[in-house]
């Protein structure tokens, strides 16, 4: 019945949502468009450029930002931290509409897209591709296992059920785990096999490491920054001891990603391009002082982790610079074959920039992400404190006042 | 004609004239359009300064690696590598992820960008004309080149052949065979008069370079697996730790 009475409520909100369903409608006329007249007719991919946009954005970019679930699934249940237990649901749920995000993504990018369950009948097993694809359905199931008590506590009846699904939770967060380590360091090994294409900079045989512990920290970041948008977007209590306590990891996390990252420059002899490859290595210099030195220093500095606002600040300023680093290795820094080396009528496209209709895709699956996040936590007990007051009936904590004018 | 262990193609860049016979000849036996011919050529303009001009033409399809980057990289196995040469891809497989064009260092594999859902967009190359040389037959580019610029035949006697004609012209030809080591070797054999480098070929190992990424991949399932196991173990470790200890005590390990 709770239903009659939030709906009108949801209707009266108005402009975010009806901002994010238009992003939504354009995404879908593009998408259809796309598969009537081939991926050439909305995108600038090319030969030569056989990946793009979508790529860096939906897939390296996704997933990545969805790596708070695994972190705190491995913080509360395995470690049996159980004060982080608040914020467990909701990096749950952002894992999970992050992944299936992905996934949408890729029906659009892949050239037989009714064929994307192939990978589970036809493996090979050199292929790193398969590995990712293999980890990311199957982690996809995870993260709906352990998303499902969540839904089935919303109906009284069905707490039985959603008791037993947590009594044998236990080896379905060890296997998600596993699996988000396995997806996170091989997309890293993607690009393994193109080493004469991609600038030494970035080209190392410890890619897939630098992958996995820069994820760790985007995850930690990705958590103060969903939490706290959250919070003030659902005018409910922020967590900020808590967000202050994961932001004690964040430098030693990060210092340990910059001692790898140039650890490996300085024994692989590549330190020299650090200041003579152009833009290059102020792409580098851009990626490494944004997402990881900055934010070092910021999360250092116990005064910048006390305050909710200097969090999230932080918190930005680190997946700025990472989702920079995660374009340089898939787009920025890969050099493709000679121009000359494709036929006069494949040449016309030796350069790529993502062209409106293919940014117009992925913005429209962000915002349908964004929309099912914000219908799910209302609908559904995501939110622990949200939670705890529908049976104690106290008042929210609130650390913002309620933003209701601003936000009609 | 004589049984060929291993077919391969040799490339002699002196002798191109640009005619772009091999192209149509591609284009008619495979039955597809000329824009999409799986060999193409690339007249590379008049080089150096008078007197001694040059000119110089590359002709391009799959280099049939011997270690396939494009077949490493496939998640659902599209490429097959025979034994003796062809590399070849089942369109019936693919799933058009486009991994493989990443993965070859050549850029040979292309893609149908203009082809919807229902006709189904693939990926094309050359396939070594499998309907013509195993019946004892030159691959269609072979058979039309007026100037024997491209050669048909077996792998070790092609690249006995390439060393012998550089040997009898040294000034005509840099010496180097493309293709006997490069990427662990190639099925496409390149001699020429002007750098490699020039001809829009790219520098590569003499091992493959699918090496390093193989060597992850084989690492996955033992990795998993321990992992896996420090993972229950910690799990076990800290549930009977905080048995041990009340509640609360396990909170401080952080």
């Amino acid at each position: 019945m709770k239903l009659n009475i939030t709906l009108p409520k949801f209707l009266r909100i108005g402009t975010l949502p009806l901002i994010l369903i238009l992003f939504m409608a354009i995404a879908f006329v593009v998408a259809m468009m796309r598969y009537a007249f081939g991926i050439g007719a909305i995108s600038d991919l090319s030969y030569s450029y056989p990946w793009g946009f979508w790529i860096s954005f939906d897939l390296f970019t996704g997933v990545v930002i969805s790596s708070g679930g695994f972190l705190m699934a491995g913080t509360v249940y395995i470690l049996r931290i159980k004060e982080f237990e608040p914020l467990l649901r909701p990096s749950i749920l952002t894992a999970f509409l992050g992944y299936i995000m992905v996934a949408v993504a890729l029906l659009v990018d892949l050239g037989q897209p009714l064929r994307i369950w192939y990978m589970m009948i036809h493996w090979n097993h050199t292929s790193v591709l398969l590995e990712i694809g293999i980890c990311v359905m199957s982690y996809l199931t995870v993260l709906a296992i352990e998303f499902t008590p969540v839904v089935l506590e919303r109906f009284p009846k069905l707490h039985k059920v959603a008791h037993l699904i947590h009594k044998f939770i236990m080896p379905f967060v060890i296997l998600g785990v596993v699996l988000s380590t396995l997806h996170q360091s091989s997309l890293g090994s993607l690009l393994l096999i193109q080493p004469q294409k991609l600038h030494p900079l970035w080209w190392t045989p410890i890619l897939p490491i630098l992958f996995f512990s820069s994820a760790v920290t985007v995850g930690m970041a990705m958590i103060i920054f969903e939490s706290t948008l959250s919070s003030r977007y659902f005018q409910r209590g922020l967590e900020t001891h808590l967000l202050a306590k994961l932001a004690k990891g964040l430098p030693v996390a990060l210092g340990f990603y910059l001692v790898l990252k140039f650890g490996e420059l300085a024994v692989a002899g590549d330190l020299g391009y650090l200041f003579t490859s152009g833009v290059m290595s102020a792409l580098f210099w851009a990626e490494i002082l944004i997402g990881a030195v900055i934010p070092l220093i910021w999360f250092s500095i116990e005064k910048n982790r006390a305050n909710p606002n200097r969090l999230f600040a932080g918190a930005v300023i680190l997946l700025l610079g990472m989702i920079l680093n995660r374009f340089n290795v898939s787009w920025f820094a890969v050099k493709h074959p000679d121009p000359l080396f494709y036929m006069p009528t494949f040449m016309g496209n030796v350069k790529y920039f993502p062209t409106l209709p293919e940014v117009a895709v992925s913005i429209g699956i962000f915002s349908a992400g964004i929309m099912a996040f914000g219908l799910i936590a209302k609908y559904f007990p995501v939110f622990e404190a949200e939670h705890e007051t529908e049976e104690t009936h106290a008042p929210v904590r609130r650390l913002h006042p309620a933003p209701t004018a601003a936000d009609d | 004609m004589t049984d060929i262990k291993h077919h391969a193609y040799l490339f002699d860049a002196t002798r191109c004239i640009d005619c772009r016979a091999c192209m149509v000849a591609c284009s008619v036996e495979n039955n597809i359009e000329m824009d999409k011919t799986r060999i193409w050529v690339a007249g590379l303009g008049v080089t150096g300064e008078y007197p001694n001009l040059q000119r110089s033409t590359m002709v391009y399809h799959c280099m049939h690696c011997e270690h396939p980057d494009c077949m490493s990289a496939c998640p659902v196995g599209a490429y097959t590598k025979a034994p003796d040469g062809p590399v070849s891809y089942n369109p019936d497989v693919c799933i058009g992820c486009r991994y493989c064009m990443n993965a070859c260092p050549f850029g040979v594999p292309h893609f149908d960008y203009d082809k919807g859902i229902i006709d189904g967009a693939f990926i094309d190359k050359c396939t070594f004309c499998p309907q013509r040389i195993y019946n004892g037959q030159e691959p269609a580019c072979v058979q039309t080149c007026p100037t024997d610029a491209l050669e048909y035949g077996d792998r070790d006697e092609l690249i006995k052949r390439a060393h012998e004609r550089i040997a009898a012209h040294p000034d005509r030809y840099i010496n180097h065979v493309y293709g006997e080591h490069e990427n662990g070797g190639t099925s496409y054999l390149i001699i020429s008069h002007v750098p490699f480098k020039d001809l829009g070929l790219p520098e590569l190992p003499e091992t493959p370079i699918n090496e390093v990424s193989e060597k992850v991949m084989e690492m996955t399932i033992p990795f998993a697996l321990s992992w896996g196991a420090v993972l229950t173990a910690v799990t076990v470790g800290v549930a009977a730790y905080e048995k041990k200890n009340g509640k609360g005590k396990a909170e401080q390990t952080k």
